[in-house]
């Protein structure tokens, strides 16, 4: 497998610097490993903490359940459901798990037209605001979404991107990317999904993924 | 961060190429961005079949479910 790397910064948050980073379209055995062994105890001992302070179960992470290690078996090798993931540090910092093929646009105007769907994406424990105050590092859902849409460009879907949200994370896709929220799906669990057109694409590239 | 292509030669007849044509302009792609497109999705279709999964077309508003044949 080819792996290409392409350097990104990360906001380290400790030095209030940016720091170096890689960007990785692939999910590799070193990004698996760090999951199971750095990011998996991590997020246990979050809920720990969570769990003592009272708060209640709904509002623990709901990417609790996800198995990367399974999910990356089951996309293995197939050309429509490409990974991405980020390292800074020597730590995998970030992951994302797309799919090119299954799914269609549901904004009017762009009804019926090619995506590139999120499927999954989640950062590293540490790297959550609701989980690590203050966290390591910020930056990373801005560089996988950007990945996405550059996806997306890379297959003629013009930047067009959609997925549904976890609730922690229906902000930073309504603000911060400027998706359009097309509300809770029946047929997803109920998550709200979100959908990104060619134009809101451009926009959030040209203002570097920010805020 | 695209990776390295490999360009290759393709024939089609008056007809293939008269569908390539409409399609790509229906799905506002390339060529060759509809042919990678088909790729993708044929070998989804592969895979899933070789797992044991069958393939449907569905119309809710009729409520007709027809299993697609795949060869």
């Amino acid at each position: 497998m080819t792996v290409t790397v392409s350097p990104v910064f990360l906001f380290n948050v400790a030095t209030g610097k940016e720091e170096p980073a890689d960007l990785l379209d692939a999910i590799t055995e070193k990004q698996l490993a760090d999951w199971e062994a750095e990011w998996t105890p991590e997020l246990f001992k979050a809920m720990q903490r969570l769990h003592r302070a009272g708060v209640e179960r709904a509002q623990w992470p709901q990417s609790r359940h996800w198995d990367w290690r399974r999910k990356a078996a089951a996309f293995q090798g197939m050309l429509g459901t490409p990974g991405f993931s980020i390292m800074c540090g020597g730590v995998t910092q970030g992951m994302m798990l797309a799919d090119t093929v299954t799914k269609r646009c549901r904004i009017g105007s762009q009804t019926g037209k090619n995506l590139v769907y999120v499927s999954f994406v989640e950062n590293a424990p540490w790297n959550r605001k609701e989980l690590f105050d203050p966290p390591r590092y910020r930056g990373i859902g801005s560089i996988l979404m950007r990945a996405a849409i550059e996806l997306s460009k890379e297959h003629d879907f013009k930047g067009r991107i959609g997925l549904h949200s976890l609730p922690q994370a229906n902000g930073f896709y309504a603000n911060t990317c400027g998706m359009t929220d097309l509300g809770p799906d029946a047929n997803y669990q109920n998550l709200r999904y979100f959908e990104m057109t060619p134009e809101q694409a451009e926009a959030f590239l040209e203002k570097g993924g920010k805020a | 961060m695209s990776q390295s292509k490999k360009t290759m030669t393709l024939n089609l007849t008056d007809a293939e190429m008269s569908i390539l044509e409409e399609l790509c302009t229906k799905k506002e792609l390339s060529k060759t961005a509809l042919l990678r497109q088909a790729l993708r999705l044929y070998q989804l279709v592969e895979t899933r079949l070789e797992k044991g999964d069958k393939l449907f077309f569905e119309d809710e508003e009729k409520k007709e479910r027809a299993e697609v044949m795949m060869l």
